[in-house]
């Protein structure tokens, strides 16, 4: 069973005259194990792509499914819970709490998902390999943007999560830190059994993904090969 | 918890600045509720002193003690035990080396329950002659001292200073207590006048006293001229306060909660459950009513230790923890605008 699948989803926003079909019929699969890589230009759809995909707004038409289960048809809390539970989030705002110094972005974790959490081993790795081992006592706003990202990028990995969501996460990075975040993203793939997805503009990522897409026009095609419009 | 106290140890100026108005409504609330119990007891001290359950008036009075004259003919033949005659009358009280006073002369018979037993003489003794008379501690502070010889309105006579007394303040003025026949003297009456009053520490039937007024002590200190007035236009200044105080908070709830908007939005994307959301501002909105209202209890507290004793000031503190109560509920009460725009919030926004 696939870790998540999308069929036929459409997504209009507005009505009459103004009414947008932003996805249109949209099929994807995600497998435990695998990296995708979601390409496409700003309006392409794909925030509307993600966001459908996390159950954070439903599609118009069409159904997302998480290791089986309907994301339509569970309750807003139950949502929440699967949200909390399997995805990990890594947003283009780096969801980073301004009063919360990085280890306690970190404990918050701890406070609401009380278990299921990476070890401390783990953890202690993921700070070491994403070079924010040091930045513990620093606020978001004593950090640089690509400092940022690392730990908004070790705090959605934090929970464990079976399928890691991407919004542009290597938007404020460096060719080194692009490497080291698209290796991890790899071997959380690899290693640990997750599906990545990752919509983005950037495609020095594209050599860590095992599959790539293009969404145009809100539609989603797999490619082989790389469009040069779309650098 | 930990969300609630993690942004206001960070964002200490802004919750500095709400806490800071907190303190200063409560403030002004816990100390307009001290001047009105201050104000109640400087009206009716002495009132509460005697243990009053029924007063007895004149029934042309017009309700005011003052006003009131019972005649012997008014009373029943057989006097009741549990009552004691009281005559009142406003006047100036004037001694050498004292400043002129106007008070409250309060004339009693000394076999009777209120000077046998409910007056607490703080120092000297009890009126044992019709030129003695026994005064209201407050008068120390005017120059008033033991074995003064005063003079009443413009009479003749001397009384002497014999004793003084806790809590004897009516209508606003400190009361001097005397005797019966020294009542009459000064409000030119003869025999036949008995008293402004009588009172009783029981609650006494309308048919015992056929002739006369009837009231439970409620009805009577309610109608002390001014005393409804008053305590209503505190009762209206301390209500406002508090619907006051539930609209500052709830605005700066939710003006800090607009400026989270998008916090709270990243929070919901990531799947925090929006209880944990509503459960921090909730709690942020009780710990800044509980330092504001401590704050405004502390402030009231030492401004009563360093204001003038003539300003009555009473700290209650079984009202104080109701009224803290009261506040710290409206300030959940308040939170709840903000904690719908919390519930309300669309992660989706997390995202743009």
């Amino acid at each position: 069973m696939p870790t998540m699948e999308i069929r036929n989803v459409n997504k209009y926003y507005g009505q009459g005259i103004s009414r947008v079909h932003v996805l249109k019929d949209v099929n994807f699969v995600a497998n435990a194990g695998e990296m995708n890589l979601i390409l496409g230009p700003s309006g392409s759809g794909k925030s509307t792509f993600l966001t459908i995909a996390g159950g954070l707004q439903t599609p118009t038409s069409g159904e997302v499914l998480i290791d089986g289960i309907n994301l339509q048809k569970l309750s807003p809390k139950k949502r929440d819970e699967l949200r909390l539970k399997k995805i990990g989030f890594i947003l283009q705002s780096y969801n980073l709490l301004p009063y919360l110094d990085v280890a306690d972005q970190f404990k918050l974790v701890d406070k609401i998902k009380k278990s299921g959490n990476v070890s401390r081993e783990a953890f202690e790795e993921l700070l070491q390999k994403l070079a924010i081992k040091n930045l513990l006592k620093q606020y978001p706003s004593e950090l640089s943007g690509g400092q940022n990202q690392r730990v908004a990028i070790a705090r959605a990995l934090y929970t464990d999560p079976q399928i890691i969501l991407a919004d542009e996460p290597t938007a404020a990075l460096d060719s080194n830190l692009v490497k080291t975040v698209g290796q991890l993203f790899q071997n959380m793939a690899k290693e640990k059994g997750k599906a990545v997805i990752a919509v983005t503009h950037d495609l020095r990522l594209q050599k860590y993904a095992d599959h790539i897409y293009e969404l145009a026009d809100g539609r989603l095609t797999e490619k082989t090969d790389i469009p040069q419009e779309i650098i | 918890m930990f969300l609630a106290l993690k942004e206001m140890k960070h964002e200490k100026l802004h919750y500095g600045l709400i806490t800071a108005m907190i303190v200063l409504i409560s403030y002004l609330m816990f100390f307009l509720m001290g001047m009105m119990l201050g104000l109640q007891n400087e009206n009716d001290a002495a009132i509460k002193e005697w243990d009053t359950q029924t007063v007895l008036l004149n029934k042309n009075s017009n309700d005011n003690l003052s006003q009131s004259l019972i005649t012997r003919d008014q009373l029943p033949a057989k006097e009741q035990k549990e009552t004691a005659l009281v005559g009142q009358a406003p006047v100036v009280l004037k001694a050498h080396g004292a400043s002129k006073e106007s008070v409250q002369f309060v004339g009693l018979d000394p076999d009777q329950f209120i000077s046998r037993e409910k007056l607490k003489i703080a120092s000297g003794h009890k009126v044992e002659k019709s030129n003695e008379i026994v005064v209201d501690e407050s008068l120390k502070n005017d120059g008033y001292h033991l074995g003064d010889k005063v003079t009443i309105n413009s009479q003749q006579d001397k009384y002497k200073i014999v004793g003084f007394v806790k809590d004897a303040k009516l209508s606003v003025a400190p009361v001097i207590y005397g005797d019966l026949s020294a009542w009459r003297n000064i409000r030119g009456v003869n025999n036949q006048a008995v008293a402004s009053g009588v009172f009783s520490d029981r609650q006494l039937s309308k048919e015992s006293y056929p002739k006369l007024e009837h009231y439970s002590v409620k009805e009577f200190i309610n109608k002390l001229p001014g005393y409804s007035a008053q305590n209503n236009t505190f009762t209206f200044m301390i209500g406002f306060l508090m619907v006051i105080s539930l609209i500052v908070i709830a605005v700066f709830l939710y003006i800090l909660t607009m400026q989270k908007i998008s916090h709270y939005a990243v929070m919901r994307a990531q799947g925090i459950p929006a209880r944990h959301l509503v459960l921090a501002t909730i709690t942020q909105s009780v710990i800044l009513m509980v330092c504001g209202v401590l704050g405004g209890i502390l402030l009231t507290f030492i401004t009563k230790l360093v204001i003038p004793t003539s300003v009555p000031v009473i700290m209650n503190w079984p009202i104080i923890a109701l009224m803290a109560v009261g506040l710290v509920a409206l300030g959940m009460i308040g939170s709840l605008l903000p904690v719908r725009m919390i519930v309300k919030i669309d992660p989706v926004k997390a995202l743009n």
